[in-house]
């Protein structure tokens, strides 16, 4: 187990109710600092609405964030990422009209005033995920799979200390998984702590130090990616779908 | 407390017709999910064709619609199948600019018609009033808002009973689970936007007897059109009602209470506290 | 696979900015070259016109906030200029500047409550506001003199240490607004070139995820909303001063606004250009159909064409109409407007030339 003041972020009791309907309900973990956690469960788990409760998109109805060990309820979205904890999006959000170079720098600018800083630092980023070709190119002219290594060198241009990632690998190929998935571990490797929600089974027991799992809105399970596996209760939550590790 | 009484009345009864108005655009909005900036201009030419109707054919302006009405659902259609269809997955912000040329497009093109000169027309009726238990109702107002119930009541008959009414509910509840189970929701959208049009012109021509014609009159009926929508809910026609009553009568009391000039003021302070406060409405669903 | 779009690099080029500063000096020399009332009074209008397209390209080009109710802002520039100077013999240039301060304070109200909207619903709320202030100033008559409009008995001259400008005749007018064009558009290519006009852009592409990359949303909406009423009410001060006559419906009605979002539209929205562009397009159309004779006074056409005489006997109001069938026609075939129409056929003709097969070398 991990003792708390290793861990980067903590979530504590935290629920999310709309209207009558428990998105989430008590949910508790910590992240250790430099780990990656996997966090998975059926769809409408509420793996997205924790995401935004934690990002500070809206607030949670209960319970408390802390990030470094500073509270962050409450925060708006931009606070929570000038703090060092940026997130991408399941449905990618490319903004379309401006060039490649143009969105990353927009996420380098977080942290300079000036455009030949995020310019640099956006290179950079692009040629970490190997997009760099690309730079002049309309955002909403790529390919999907291009769109979420866009999104990923956008956030990484913000300097992140930990980044949340919302399903990155939805709809790619095997290829393109491969690439994102060697990512993650060079990101790893940097120091960056990283959640990473997904449904791709193979990919999470590889990437995973430990993992969460979410069911209607609880937390089910949490352990190292072998526990996980073999807990009777995520099996049957999962019933239907092919667990692959 | 006649005073109050009174213009509650003729709140109540002006209410209707912009109730009519506000179900048109509410339809258009629940089918297309378009925001129709022409309305009042719709409405502005129902009231051109009632004028005409009555000038060179004679007819009551009442009488008329049975052959307005339908010419005006044909010009909605039209409208529709030749520039609206074209937006329909465009921006929000290109929909709006193009109905808001269409408007311009109709307006001005009244203007060089017909000039800017107010017409009115005037009827044997158009200034009378009825007395009832001591209030004195205008007669016209009164026909008006009959024939308002009237076309509500079929109207709602019509959505409820019909295969076709029901089509076109289905199509703005869910525009592809619809299309999924057969239904052809172009043709939807060309029957709601000929309806839209139809409720819009019918209700230039009930307010025709008592309101000066000119080609700009539209433009503040499209924006309270849409605070009688906003406020009763977008897509929702019983919510449209009751907002267009509600709409009436504030305008009316703020005339009375408040200071006649600024009546039309009161109502669009009323609309920012609704968009504000309270953007679903009364009874509406969230934009999809 | 090559993006038909591909933009140029940004950045300071120093052939374009030669290039601009070469037009502005030629059209500089106009008033030198001609005395002719009408043609000086359509350079004047166009540069009205641009600056507050320029200004509109702000809010509603850059941050994608597509505001329908300028004319609130137009307006207030008008009414405080004249008020003050008319009813308080306050001298215009001071006048001009409480008017831009007034016109921020007014964004940050109108701001703060059509901010929390978001698409449609934002332009009705722009729209309202406008409405709103329109109907109290022609309501509050004591203060406004209503619908009877503030009538303009003269302008004080300018006096400096160095010279004395004299506000007779069309002149000092062309240079003013020809000024506040040139500013207002540097001030366009000011903010695309910094990381305001970056931020801007994401918000207008993406609320949520520009909100997401650390953007605070409401300062800088407010900020470009902020920027673009300043220089619209400038824009409406400058009007008011040269035209001498206003009342409510000339400068805070609903066409007013129209044809500010008209004139970026039919440009290129979020483009420098693009408002020189529609403004040059509407200004034109406009005025050819209500003052026709400058047609002739340019020379290009004869005193006695029988389609001036038309033209004057029919058409002089039909401006709008015009308007209202351009901004059908940019919708449904040139959503980029002119400029995105020239952009998409040049990036055409490159694609083709590129195509084509080179002789072996």
């Amino acid at each position: 187990m991990t003792t708390s003041t290793a861990a980067i972020l903590q979530i504590k009791h935290v629920s999310k109710f709309f209207g009558g309907l428990a998105a989430n309900s008590d949910v508790s973990f910590d992240v250790p600092l430099g780990s990656i956690m996997g966090l998975i469960g059926p769809n409408g788990a509420g793996k997205t609405t924790l995401f935004n409760c934690i990002t500070g998109y809206y607030p949670p109805s209960k319970g408390q964030v802390l990030f470094k060990g500073v509270a962050m309820n409450g925060l708006q979205p931009d606070a929570v990422c000038r703090l060092g904890m940026a997130r991408t999006w399941q449905k990618v959000r490319p903004l379309a009209k401006m060039t490649v170079l143009d969105n990353v720098m927009v996420g380098g600018l977080c942290r300079t005033h000036s455009l030949k800083v995020a310019r640099e630092v956006a290179h950079e980023q692009l040629r970490v995920v190997r997009l760099d070709h690309k730079a002049g190119f309309l955002a909403g002219g790529l390919p999907i799979g291009e769109r979420k290594k866009l999104e990923v060198a956008r956030v990484l241009a913000t300097r992140p200390e930990i980044l949340l990632l919302d399903e990155v690998m939805g709809g790619l190929n095997t290829a393109e998984s491969e690439e994102i998935i060697l990512l993650i571990l060079e990101l790893k490797k940097l120091g960056l702590t990283q959640v990473v929600i997904e449904h791709d089974m193979k990919a999470i027991m590889r990437l995973s130090d430990r993992i969460v799992v979410l069911n209607s809105g609880e937390k089910l399970a949490e352990g190292a990616p072998r526990e996980v596996a073999e807990n009777p209760d995520v099996i049957t939550a999962y019933l239907g779908e092919a667990v692959h590790a | 407390m006649t005073v109050f009484l009174q213009s509650l009345l003729s709140g109540i009864l002006v209410g209707g017709i912009y109730a009519l108005i506000g179900i048109g655009l509410t339809i258009i909005f629940g089918v297309m999910r378009v925001i129709n900036f022409a309305h009042g201009d719709l409405l502005m030419m129902g009231m051109y064709l009632t004028w005409l109707i009555f000038t060179y054919l004679g007819l009551d302006p009442y009488a008329s619609l049975v052959l307005s009405a339908p010419i005006l659902f044909l010009w909605g259609a039209l409208l529709q199948k030749v520039f609206i269809n074209r937006v329909l997955g465009a921006l929000p912000q290109n929909q709006i600019l193009l109905t808001i040329g269409l408007g311009l497009i109709m307006s001005n093109s009244m203007m060089l018609l017909f000039t800017s000169d107010y017409r009115i027309l005037t009827t044997s009726y158009s200034s009378s009033s009825i007395n009832l238990l001591g209030l004195s109702i205008s007669q016209p107002l009164l026909y008006s808002f009959l024939v308002t119930a009237g076309i509500t009541a079929a109207l709602f008959w019509f959505l409820q009973t019909t295969d076709t009414g029901q089509a076109i509910r289905a199509t703005a509840q869910d525009r592809d689970a619809a299309q999924l189970m057969g239904i052809n929701v172009r043709r939807m959208s060309v029957l709601a936007f000929g309806l839209g049009t139809a409720l819009a012109g019918t209700a230039g021509a009930l307010l025709a007897p008592t309101y000066y014609i000119f080609p700009q009159v539209g433009g503040s009926f499209t924006l309270k059109a849409f605070v009688v929508v906003v406020l009763g809910g977008m897509g929702s026609i019983v919510g449209a009602t009751l907002g267009g009553v509600l709409i009436g009568v504030t305008e009316s009391l703020g005339a009375v209470y408040v200071a006649s000039g600024l009546k039309e003021l009161v109502v669009y302070v009323l609309f920012l506290l609704i968009l504000l406060f309270r953007p679903a409405g009364l009874l509406g669903k969230s934009k999809a | 696979m090559p993006s038909l779009l591909r933009r140029t690099a940004r950045g300071f080029s120093l052939p374009a900015f030669l290039a601009y500063l070469a037009v502005i000096l030629l059209v500089a020399l106009v008033p030198l070259v001609t005395r002719k009332p009408l043609i000086l009074h359509m350079w004047i209008m166009v540069f009205l016109a641009i600056a507050q397209g320029a200004a509109w390209n702000v809010i509603g080009g850059y941050a994608g906030q597509y505001s329908v109710g300028h004319a609130a802002y137009f307006g207030i520039g008008a009414y405080t200029t004249m008020m003050l100077l008319e009813l308080h013999q306050i001298a215009p240039w001071y006048g001009i500047g409480l008017a831009i301060a007034n016109a921020v304070l007014l964004s940050v109200v109108i701001g703060s409550i059509t901010f929390r909207l978001r698409g449609p619903y934002f332009v009705l709320a722009s729209i309202a506001m406008a409405e709103i202030i329109r109907l109290a100033t022609l309501h509050f008559k004591d203060f406004t003199r209503g619908a009877e409009g503030i009538l303009l008995n003269g302008i004080p001259p300018l006096e400096t240490p160095w010279f004395t400008v004299d506000f007779v005749g069309k002149r000092p007018f062309f240079y003013a607004s020809l000024g506040l064009a040139v500013l207002v558009i540097s001030v366009n290519w000011f903010v695309q070139h910094t990381k305001l006009g970056y931020y801007f852009q994401a918000i207008r592409e993406d609320q949520d995820a520009a909100h997401s990359l650390g953007i605070n949303l409401t300062l800088h909406k407010n900020l470009a909303l902020g920027i673009s009423a300043a220089f619209t009410a400038w824009a409406g001060g400058l009007f008011a001063l040269y035209v001498r006559f206003i009342d409510p419906n000339i400068v805070f009605g609903i066409d007013v606004s129209v044809q500010v979002v008209l004139i970026c539209i039919i440009g290129g929205i979020g483009t420098i250009l693009g408002p020189v562009v529609g403004s040059v397009v509407l200004v034109l159309l406009a005025e050819s159909l209500r003052n026709p004779k400058w047609l002739v006074q340019t020379g290009l056409a004869s005193s006695d064409s029988s389609t001036i005489a038309f033209i004057e006997a029919h058409l002089s109001n039909a401006h709008v109409l015009f308007y209202g069938i351009l901004v059908v026609a940019v919708v449904l075939f040139a959503p980029d407007g002119l400029l995105g129409l020239l952009r998409t056929g040049v990036a055409r003709l490159k694609k083709q030339r590129a195509a084509e097969p080179r002789p072996a070398a």
